[in-house]
Parts: C-alpha cells; sequence; structure tokens
C-alpha cells in the first residue's frame, strides 16, 4: 500500500524532563531539523508513564506515539525509565489486541546532548507513522487551510 | 559579573567566602556555603562554569552521567556543566556570585578578614542580554578549534563552549584586530548585547575565608615525543577519547579514528603517561579505572572490538572499584598487559599504529616465553594521560601566599588535609593531590565546613527559601492562595526577537486561543524576558485580574523560575505559570515549515493552557529543624563530625559503645609520612571532652531511630558504670554514621596456629614497642589482600601503604633484614607512591602473585625447630621461591564494624555487597543516603587513611550544617500524594518505588474504612510519579502532574478554527 502523501502525521511524544526534554532543547540549539509532526508532552519521569496516558493519545486520534528517557542506567530516578519502558511494552500488546499496529508506540533512550539523535528518532518515527497511515479512531475534521503570517 | 537574576544590590556589605575555581569541586563548596547561609564569590577564569567534569562522558564505575544527581533539592535539570538547579542561570542562588571570566589579583589580610581584588576581563558579550539566538555566531568569518571538544570540532571566535554552558551566553574567545572592522556580531545582535569596547573592570571583595578548587592540568604528552603524539594521527590523550565517547562530543558518543574517521577495531590504552615516572614521581590515582571506564564503553559500542590496557598495576581501590575491574576483565573481555611500551610507530600505509612489548605479560599467565619482543597494530592508541598540577598553580600560590609541595600541588597536613600553609585558605579537590570526582566532592563539602567554622557568626544569616519551587532571599512563603478560583488565563506570546515571530505566525495563534475556555487575554510581546518584557508581563495579570499565567516562549528548563518569581510577585501562586516551548521545540526546528510550525504551535499552546487550567496552587510544609545532631561512633571519624558541628554552635550527642574515645586510632602508632597519630587522638579526646556543647555518652548504642530530616528522635541506651542500663531519648536534625571498620580476622595463612604468623597491625605494635625485636629479625614476609576465607574481594586501600611504611621502619631499624612483600597491586596513590620508591630503594623486595596461585604456607620441621615457610611462583624468572621468616605478617581486610547491619535496619538505609554503608550516589553524593538529613563518614562508608576519614568527616559537617543553619526547611513540592479512601494497600507502590519511601501506615484508613493505607514522605518524596504510573486504583496523583493535567490534547491535533484561520 502506498502512502496518502497528504497525510501528516500526528504524534504525541512523552519526555522526562531531563534527559528526554532536554535533548530536545538541544536540537533546537543545534538547529537539527526535524519535521513538525511531534508534540512533546513532559513528565517528571518517564516512570511517570501511564499505559491509560499511551492508551490515551491513541484513542484520542493520535497516529503514533514514542517516549524518550534517559539512557538506561542513568535514569535520574535510578530505574524509572525502565518502569516506563515495560508499560511500553505491555500498551503494545493491548494495542496488537485491539487491532492497532504495536509499531505506533516506541520508546527511545537519549542523553541530554543528543540532539541530533532526538531529530533522527523523530524523522524516523513520522517516516514510519506515514507508512502505516492514519489512526482508524481519528475523528474527521474539516482540513482547515492555515496560511501563516510572519510578523517578524 | 554575573549573578542570580533578583539580587544585585547589596552584595559587597558583609563578609562572605571566595571559591576560587568554578569546576565540580568550586561549584560544590559553593552550594554548600550559600545553603549554610553564607555569601560565596565564585571565580573562575573561563566564560563557562564547568571545569573538567564537565567534559567527561561518563563516570565509572556506574557509567551514568548524571551530575543531576549531586542534588538533593527536588530542583530538575540535569544540569550539567552546573551541577545543581543552584546555579542554573534564572534560579541561581541568591547566596552566590558567579564571577566568571575573572581572574585573581591580590589577597591581603587575614583569616576572617581577607581584602580581595579581582580583575573581570573584558565582558564583551554581557550574558545577561544574550538570548542564545547565535546570530552573532552565524556571521563570524573566523574559525577556531572548539576548546571545549578539544580540537576535534570547531567554533567561531564568537560563539558558546557548549550547548549549555553556564552562564548560557555566547562569548568572544579573543578580540583580534580584525574583529574591530568586521563588527558584524554587533550589527546583528537583536539586543545589543555586544560590546567590542568593553575593559577590564577591577574589584574588591571582602571575605572571611578562601577555598582553592583549581583542579587539574592533564599531562601533555607531547613532552613525550616517542609516543607519537601530534606525530601519528591515531594517537591521542584520554580527555580526547572522553569527548569522542561522550554524548555531547562531536560525534554524539561514536568512537572514531582521526585519520579516516572509520570506528576502530583494535584499540590500546597505554597507562602512566606523565605519572609514575622521573620527572612526574607520583600516582595520578584516576587513570587506571578511567581507562578500564573508556575500554568497557567501547566493548559496549562497537561489536568486536579489541581493547588491550597496558598497565603497570591494576589500581582499583574503591567501593565497587575492583567488581569492575574484575566485569571488565572476566566479563567484557579486556586484555591487562603488564608492562612499559618499548616503541610507538606508525604503519604509514594504513595509518595504524604498532606497538613493540615484552612477550608474555598478559594478566594473571604465566611466564611463558618471557622476554622477547612482542609486536601489534592497533586502529586507536590512547595515552591515559595523569594529572599534573594547574596550569597557574603558582602564580596563584604567589598571589594568596600559600605553600606547594615537591610535586607542584598544594602543600597540606596529614591531619589538617584541607589547609594550606595560610590560615583562613583552604584547598580543595585535585589541587591537594591526584584525586577523582567522588573524593573531590568530599574535599568540597569538608572545605566549606572548615570555612564556616571560620564564618561561624553568619551561618544562615542570609537566609533564603525553598517555599516556591524556584530559589529565593527572603524566608517563609509570600504567596498563600487559599482555594483555586475560577481560571482566568493570562497568555503571553514571546516573539524573542525574531527567533520565534519569524517561523511561526503568533497572529493566528493568538486569535486562535482567545477562543479557548479559561483564556482571558492573549498578548504578543517582541521579548518577554528582559526587563521591559517583564514588566509588560506584570502590567498584563494586574491589569486583567488573571490568576495563571501561559507564555509560550523558550525551553521551560531555562527559563521557567524567571517566570515563576514574576507571577509570584504579582501574587500568584508559582506552579500556576506554564512555560510552552515555542523556540527550541518549534521554531527553531522547523525553519522551513511556517505552516507546520505555526500548527505545532498552536497545538503545544493549546495544551499547555489545558494543564494549566487544571492546575491547583501547591504550598509546601515548613518545618524548624532541630539545632542538635547525632553522631554515631567516637573513632577519629565521629569525633571530628562532633567537633565540626559543636564548633559551629551547635549541639552534638556523641554516642560512643566502648569504654572510651578513639576507636582504631588508639592502635595507630606512627603513619607513612612521619606525624604522631596519637598526638592527634589526645588533641581530639580533650577538645571532645571540654566542650559544652558534646553530650558524649560513652559505653551506648541506638536502639531506636525515627522521623526525618530536621526532625529525627533517637533512643539512647547507656550502660552505667555499675552495670545498670539507662535510656535517653533525644531529638536531633541530623544523623551522622561514624561506626568504622575493623580489620579482618581468619586462620588464612596458618594465622593463629603458627605463633610467628601475625597480622599486620601486630607488626606495627612490635615496631612501635619492641624496637630491639626488630634488630633480632633477620627474615620477614608479608602477604597482602589477605581476605577472611568466607569474604568477597575487595581491594582495603590502606594495606599497601601500612606495608610499606612498616617495611620502611624495619628498613631502617634492621637494615640488614630481608623484608619481602608479596603482593597482587602495589596500591600506592597519589604520593603514596614516595613510599613505594623508597622501599624499592632500600632493598625490600616485592613479588607478584596471582589470584589463581596465591603464596603457599607451611611448617617444616629442621632438626629440633619448626621453620615458617613460604612459596611463591615468581612469574618473571619462571620460578617457585621459598622464604624462611622470623615473623610472616598478614594484610588482613578491612571490614565493616558489626553493628554496621543492624543500624542499617534501623535506619533504613542501604549497605553495599562488601557490608559497608551504601552511600547514595557512588560519585556525587558520598557523604550523604538518598534520605536526607542521615550522613555517613570514614570506614563506615569504606576503608580509607587518616586524613581521608577527616576529609570525609568535614565533609559531613558542611552538609549538616545546611540543614543545621535554616531557619526553616520546606518539604514538599512537586511530590506524590496518596489519597487513602481509594487505596487498598497492595503494596504495589512500595514495590515500585525507586527510592522505598511508601510505606503501609496503620494510622491511615484505607478504602472501605479498613485500617491501613499507604503514605508517602514529603520529606523523602522525589517526585519522579513512578508510583502514580503504577498504582493500580489511580489513589496516588503527582502534584503539578495531575491526572487531569496530562490527559488532555494527548490525541490528534485541533485543526484551528477555519473562519480565523483564512484571515
Amino acid at each position: 500500500m502506498k502512502p496518502d502523501p497528504s497525510f501528516t502525521p500526528e504524534i504525541t511524544v512523552f519526555a522526562c524532563i531531563y534527559c528526554g526534554y532536554m535533548a530536545a532543547d538541544t536540537a533546537g540549539s543545534l538547529r537539527n531539523e526535524y519535521p513538525a509532526s511531534i508534540k512533546i508532552v513532559r513528565l517528571p519521569c518517564t516512570g511517570k508513564t501511564d499505559i491509560q496516558y499511551l492508551l490515551d493519545a491513541f484513542e484520542q486520534g493520535a497516529d503514533g506515539v514514542y517516549i524518550v528517557a534517559c539512557s538506561l542506567g542513568n535514569c535520574h530516578h535510578e530505574h524509572g525509565n525502565e518502569r516506563g519502558y515495560a508499560r511500553m511494552l505491555q500498551a503494545r500488546k493491548i494495542l496488537e489486541s485491539i487491532g492497532l499496529e504495536p509499531e505506533r508506540l516506541d520508546m527511545f533512550f537519549v542523553s541530554g546532548g543528543m540532539g541530533a539523535s532526538f531529530a533522527q528518532y523523530a524523522q524516523e518515527m513520522t517516516e514510519r507513522i506515514r507508512q502505516l497511515g492514519p489512526n482508524p479512531l481519528k475523528r474527521p475534521f474539516p482540513i482547515a487551510d492555515f496560511e501563516p503570517h510572519p510578523t517578524s | 559579573m554575573y549573578s542570580g537574576d533578583p539580587i544585585e544590590a547589596g552584595l559587597q556589605q558583609e563578609r562572605g567566602v571566595l571559591v576560587i575555581g568554578g569546576g565540580v569541586g568550586g561549584m560544590r563548596a559553593a552550594i554548600d556555603l550559600a545553603e549554610a547561609g553564607i555569601h560565596t564569590y565564585l571565580l573562575e577564569n573561563t566564560p563557562s562554569l564547568g571545569g573538567r567534569v564537565a567534559q567527561l562522558g561518563f563516570m565509572f564505575p556506574t557509567h551514568d552521567c548524571v551530575l543531576c544527581r549531586g542534588t538533593s533539592d527536588h530542583g530538575f535539570g540535569c544540569t550539567r556543566p552546573a551541577i545543581t538547579p543552584a546555579l542554573m542561570d534564572h534560579n541561581c542562588h541568591p547566596n552566590i556570585t558567579v564571577l566568571t571570566s575573572t581572574d585573581l589579583i591580590s589577597c591581603e589580610g587575614q583569616a576572617g578578614d581577607f581584602r580581595v581584588v579581582l580583575q573581570e576581563k573584558p565582558q564583551i558579550v554581557n550574558a545577561s542580554l544574550c538570548i542564545n539566538c547565535g546570530r552573532c555566531a552565524e556571521v563570524c568569518p573566523e574559525i577556531r578549534p572548539s576548546g571545549f571538544q578539544l580540537g576535534l570540532s570547531s567554533r567561531k571566535l564568537i560563539d558558546k563552549s557548549a550547548p549549555r554552558s553556564l552562564p548560557n551566553a555566547y562569548y568572544l574567545l579573543q578580540k583580534t584586530d580584525r574583529c574591530e572592522d568586521c563588527r558584524k556580531c554587533v550589527e546583528v545582535c537583536p539586543t545589543d548585547a555586544i560590546d567590542l569596547e568593553a575593559a577590564p573592570k577591577p574589584m574588591e571583595i571582602h571575605v572571611g575565608a578562601v577555598i582553592m578548587a583549581m583542579g587539574f592540568q592533564p599531562f601533555d604528552p607531547s613532552e613525550m615525543p616517542e609516543l607519537g603524539y601530534g606525530r601519528i594521527p591515531d594517537v591521542i590523550t584520554s580527555m580526547q577519547y572522553e569527548r569522542l565517547a561522550s554524548r555531547s562530543g562531536p560525534t554524539e558518543g561514536i568512537v572514531r579514528r582521526i585519520s579516516n574517521n572509520e570506528v576502530p577495531k583494535r584499540i590500546a590504552w597505554l597507562q602512566c603517561i606523565g605519572s609514575r615516572d622521573q620527572r612526574n614521581p607520583y600516582c595520578s590515582s584516576i587513570c587506571c579505572m578511567y581507562a578500564t571506564k573508556e575500554a568497557m564503553l567501547a566493548k559496549e559500542r562497537i561489536d568486536g572490538v579489541e581493547c588491550h590496557i597496558f598497565t603497570m598495576d591494576e589500581r582499583a581501590f574503591n567501593k565497587e572499584y575492583n567488581f569492575y575491574y574484575q566485569k571488565a576483565r572476566d566479563d567484557f573481555g579486556i586484555n591487562y598487559t603488564r608492562c612499559r611500551i618499548s616503541s610507538v610507530d606508525e604503519d604509514p600505509e594504513t595509518g595504524e599504529v604498532i606497538l613493540r612489548f615484552p612477550a608474555g605479560r598478559i594478566h594473571e599467565e604465566a611466564a611463558h616465553g618471557q622476554g622477547a619482543i612482542q609486536e601489534e597494530r592497533f586502529d586507536l592508541l590512547v595515552l591515559t594521560v595523569g594529572i599534573r598540577p594547574p596550569k597557574d598553580a603558582v602564580k596563584i600560590a604567589q598571589q594568596l601566599g600559600i605553600n606547594l609541595n615537591e610535586y607542584g600541588f598544594c602543600e597540606t597536613d596529614k591531619f589538617a588535609p584541607l589547609s594550606t600553609s595560610r590560615p583562613g585558605v583552604f584547598v580543595c579537590g585535585a589541587f591537594a593531590s591526584p584525586k577523582e570526582i567522588a573524593e573531590t566532592i568530599l574535599d568540597a563539602s569538608g572545605a566549606a565546613a572548615e570555612a564556616m567554622r571560620i564564618m561561624h557568626d553568619q551561618l544562615g544569616s542570609r537566609t533564603f527559601s525553598r517555599a516556591q519551587p524556584f530559589l529565593s532571599l527572603e524566608s517563609g512563603s509570600t504567596v498563600q492562595e487559599e482555594k483555586p478560583k475560577d481560571p482566568a488565563i493570562s497568555v503571553v506570546l514571546c516573539g524573542c526577537a525574531g527567533e520565534i515571530s519569524n517561523i511561526i505566525d503568533l497572529k493566528t495563534i493568538a486569535d486562535q486561543i482567545t477562543h479557548l475556555e479559561g483564556v482571558k487575554k492573549v498578548e504578543i510581546l517582541p521579548l518577554a524576558c528582559l526587563q521591559d518584557g517583564k514588566q509588560q508581563i506584570r502590567d498584563l495579570i494586574r491589569s486583567n485580574g488573571a490568576n495563571r499565567l501561559v507564555i509560550g516562549a523558550c525551553s521551560h528548563r531555562t527559563h521557567e523560575p524567571l517566570f515563576q518569581r514574576l507571577v509570584a510577585e504579582t501574587g500568584i501562586n508559582p506552579y500556576l505559570v506554564e512555560v510552552v516551548n515555542l523556540r527550541e521545540h518549534c521554531a527553531w526546528v522547523h525553519p522551513q515549515d511556517h505552516q507546520g510550525a505555526t500548527h505545532k504551535a498552536y497545538e503545544l499552546m493549546r495544551m499547555g493552557i489545558e494543564r494549566i487550567r487544571h492546575a491547583v496552587p501547591i504550598i509546601k510544609e515548613e518545618r524548624k529543624p532541630v539545632r542538635a545532631a547525632l553522631v554515631i561512633g567516637g573513632g577519629v571519624s565521629g569525633m571530628t563530625a562532633a567537633l565540626g558541628i559543636a564548633d559551629a554552635g551547635y549541639d552534638v550527642h556523641l554516642v560512643e559503645k566502648d569504654n572510651e574515645l578513639g576507636g582504631n586510632l588508639r592502635h595507630v602508632y606512627y603513619v607513612a609520612e612521619g606525624d604522631n597519630p596519637q598526638r592527634l587522638l589526645r588533641d581530639l579526646v580533650n577538645r571532645i571532652l571540654s566542650h559544652e556543647r558534646i553530650s558524649l555518652h560513652i559505653r551506648s548504642q541506638i536502639v531506636r531511630h525515627t522521623g526525618s530530616v530536621g526532625d529525627f528522635r533517637a533512643r539512647i541506651r547507656s550502660q552505667r558504670s555499675n552495670g545498670s542500663f539507662q535510656e535517653e531519648e533525644i531529638r536531633h536534625a541530623v544523623t551522622i554514621l561514624a561506626t568504622g571498620g575493623k580489620e579482618a580476622g581468619g586462620s588464612r595463612y596458618l594465622l593463629g596456629k603458627d605463633p610467628r604468623v601475625i597480622p599486620q597491625s601486630e607488626l606495627e605494635q612490635i615496631l612501635a614497642h619492641q624496637p630491639e625485636r626488630a634488630t633480632r629479625l633477620r627474615s620477614v614476609v608479608m602477604i597482602q589482600c589477605v581476605m577472611p576465607e568466607d569474604g568477597i574481594d575487595y581491594c582495603s586501600r590502606i594495606c599497601c601503604t601500612n606495608s610499606l611504611k612498616n617495611a620502611l621502619r624495619l628498613k631502617m631499624l634492621n637494615p640488614d633484614c630481608q623484608v619481602v612483600i608479596l603482593y597482587k597491586n602495589i596500591i600506592t596513590y597519589g604520593f603514596r607512591e614516595k613510599y613505594y620508591i623508597e622501599a624499592r630503594r632500600r632493598g625490600v623486595l616485592f613479588v607478584r602473585y596471582t589470584e589463581n596461585d596465591p603464596p603457599r604456607v607451611r611448617i617444616e620441621l629442621s632438626g629440633s625447630r619448626l621453620k615458617t615457610i613460604v612459596d611463591i611462583q615468581e612469574n618473571i624468572f619462571g620460578r617457585t621461591l621459598s622464604f624462611e621468616p622470623d615473623l610472616l605478617a598478614l594484610s588482613m581486610a578491612v571490614q565493616p564494624a558489626e553493628d554496621t547491619s543492624k543500624l542499617a535496619q534501623m535506619l533504613g538505609v542501604p549497605q553495599s555487597p562488601e557490608g559497608f554503608f551504601q552511600e547514595s550516589h557512588l560519585k556525587m553524593r558520598p557523604m550523604e543516603f538518598a534520605d536526607e538529613g542521615i550522613f555517613l563518614t570514614g570506614m563506615a562508608h569504606y576503608p580509607k587513611f587518616l586524613e581521608e576519614c577527616i576529609t570525609h568527616s568535614l565533609a559531613c559537617v558542611g552538609r549538616a550544617l545546611t540543614i543545621l543553619s535554616r531557619p526553616t526547611i520546606q518539604l514538599g513540592g512537586v511530590i506524590a500524594v496518596v489519597d487513602p479512601d481509594r487505596c487498598t494497600g497492595c503494596l504495589t507502590c512500595v514495590r515500585t518505588c525507586p527510592f522505598g519511601i511508601p510505606e503501609i501506615r496503620i494510622d491511615q484508613v484505607g478504602v472501605g474504612g479498613l485500617d491501613g493505607a499507604a503514605w508517602i514522605n514529603p520529606a523523602r518524596c522525589q517526585g519522579c510519579g513512578t508510583c502514580t504510573a503504577e498504582c493500580p486504583a489511580r489513589a496516588i496523583q503527582l502534584r503539578h502532574y495531575h491526572d487531569d493535567q496530562i490527559r488532555v490534547g494527548l490525541g490528534q491535533w485541533e485543526q484551528p478554527l477555519p473562519e480565523l484561520a483564512a484571515d
């Protein structure tokens, strides 16, 4: 199946305020570009990632979801990121059981300095979701014309 | 000059403390002093804080980068290169004045009253106006090698040292002749922050004490041309390797060859480059471990890579280091070869590095074919460079009038290890002697404690508060919002001088979000974070009766405290402000996609507004700490800690289980350095006994310990002289565990069966008290690393130096006596290497044995006499050697004291695999537990030397005084709270918490009115939220991250209203 060229994935990212959020900041400082298809929800730690939040995101129509955490072994809260990872795997099983592709959900481990990697993961996930197509749970919306007016 | 945002005036009035050096040690010392209410100047001669540690990718042996664990407060942010949020730009500690790019000129006066003259270099970029847009660097035509990346990448003449430097601003490396003509940076700067004509600025400060934390200089291997550094491209220094392996390095952590950018397949490390040689006859202490770390990182990241380390001894002499080294060797397959290299050459065809070295020295192997020269090729050769004194050590020593030692490091005293030759001037970190991060941190807090002793009348005088999420100067909370009102949200969109507004259509967004629920007013500001913008925000909030603020600007990490402070001034609870990142997370990463960026920005703003609409005010609890401390253990560590706290003016309960004070120090008669430890003992005991603030509890033990920081309770059980017991209940703010260690026993090598076999401590007694017996000895053999039969293997750190001390004393008393030391590794780190050199010079024989082939001791009948025979396999000649000693001294391991386990259980603190107490973080918090207010010191932590025990105790004093001197401590904030009505007491949170904080309390009533529900101590909760995500009943909520705040807008993106979007 060929991906629909007009489809822009809408992806929700859960990031801890330590390495995850900081890697996104570093990507900004280094001007590492990536598609404007992700929005970041900040959590105090990816140990706070609730399976409910992941499922909420899909239920509310996100095409893809991923978590950005501190590198394994480097969690500010000892092993919060490992708990988050276990829950991500569990949520994937639930997605599979309701007929959604588990690849729509993923988790990446970065250090705060890894801006280029952050941008690369955003790119990768966007591409992956583009291939998978829109989340079937999405509500239909009229496509609006969103013309920008830079105020400079 | 740069200081925390809110305080500018009044800094010069009272006496402060000057900390020289903004590396990890200087930052730690400054923060401790600031926390104790003393004004601190943090002086750094480069433009950014962070020092060498900021350049390291990972720390051994945990491989973590988390400097953020260095802080015990609930602030956030991996704060590299700063050490805690207390040094972040917009949340700088109110008691710290950061003076970057500033040099020391002179220091007159005396302890308690120094006049220091400083000179700030020209501040060409005004850091307080820099918004980090980077336009200056973009237009700058001059390219230079990056200092932070050690020449592995380049930078502009005007640039940042690293993306997250501190102060968070650009700076000009050095003004060149061409700058005058160019001036492009001046033209493009949107905030007029650049002034090429800026002049140096002298200043004078008045301080009571000075702490030197100048760190070290890595050895420059170009001094040894035979190693090929600078000539062969793939020969690099270990610091350069750190940058390559660092995730913030030029390759984001992928190690590549310099010559052809390929990933290396074979890497070699050469140890002791610039250490343990003729010119630098000391051991740099850290290189064995960091080379092992670097090799392990290579193994983890590069498939099939071969790692060879060429070394003399493997010095892994701290907690967990021995396991780490064994793991590297046995599990990771890293090869350790014991030799110095004969030659380094380059293969001109392939660029490979060719090493020649004597064959047959692979670790733990017998000596097959030794002596022949072997040749191996490597893709990358890392020179493990040692530690040299800091570059300007001589100059600063002259300016401050302090002495340097024979190696050019700061001269210190064994029993006053942080004091210099000038009273009131203290030293910490690698400038005192080569040392690792953990010891630098200990030194730093200890030096802070020494400064606090001088300045004790000022402790707690500059009160500050954590009542707010940011650090503020006033005590107590000013914001007291009773009930959440209906949300009335002001929204500010910051254009960031075009950085945001050139990409994102803020006008459209403003039009769109006006219609969102709760939004009262939306305003677009050209620049929100400078003075004008801040005033406009204040006006906006006041004129609209808003009770919440959402601001679309830059990173929440850097600017949240600034906006929180702003709304707090207007009387709004600072937890009711939300910073949405439209710059780093949007405009800067989607510069080509205006439409996409605008849509995303709208979505981010919408989520931020929803999040704050559901937010509730948070008010922290306050507690006045009890002005007393409990110290458990009356050895050198406990006594030092007790005196430090008592001298500062707080009560101390000192609990000792024995009949008398002194602990192990009672049995140390002389030390390698020559000082008299018994004088130290007498001095400490006399001072303890006569101190009015110390209550001494002798023959006493703790039987109960409850409470949390600032308010602990303990029950002390003491035995009276008539044998009966009495119990006493005390209250205290901090507890220090100084329970010590003991020499292990056991029966290895015929100990206890043959009178000639004695522990090393007994040999010391003989040498001290029966020197005439020493003169009759013909042969003494010492065996190092004697672990008890059932013990695990670890290095006890002090035994090698102890044995050398005894060997040298023996040789002095009786030069003809044969002294043989059988060892695995000689651990004479730092300047102790001197005694190893001296022992060899005096003819002490050193024979190495391996773990798998230890010496054998037997008794043989010779005529009518029984002889003790020691056989050992000598690997260089490949023969078995036999000795017939008159005395066989065993260097027994040091074990934790008996009550360690009992106390650990009572206080709820962990133990290490060796059985010692386990601190909260091996590197960054070596003196404290995750539980605030409980500290550990001395041999209760790990075997250590006297001076190290003293330093460790002073570090505990420094940290303890930050609690004792605070008028109030604030608890809570962003913490997890249990709703007992929904709690079934299932224990999920108890098992899930990474810190073991939740407990089921019987005084809580759970679901259905049943007794027992979970309770999370607000003094301990770290606010990660892991329990909340796992609670099956959703009975736990994390404040500031309530489900209602997160479960909104998680899904598909809202489309803007079409009629407006078409506008």
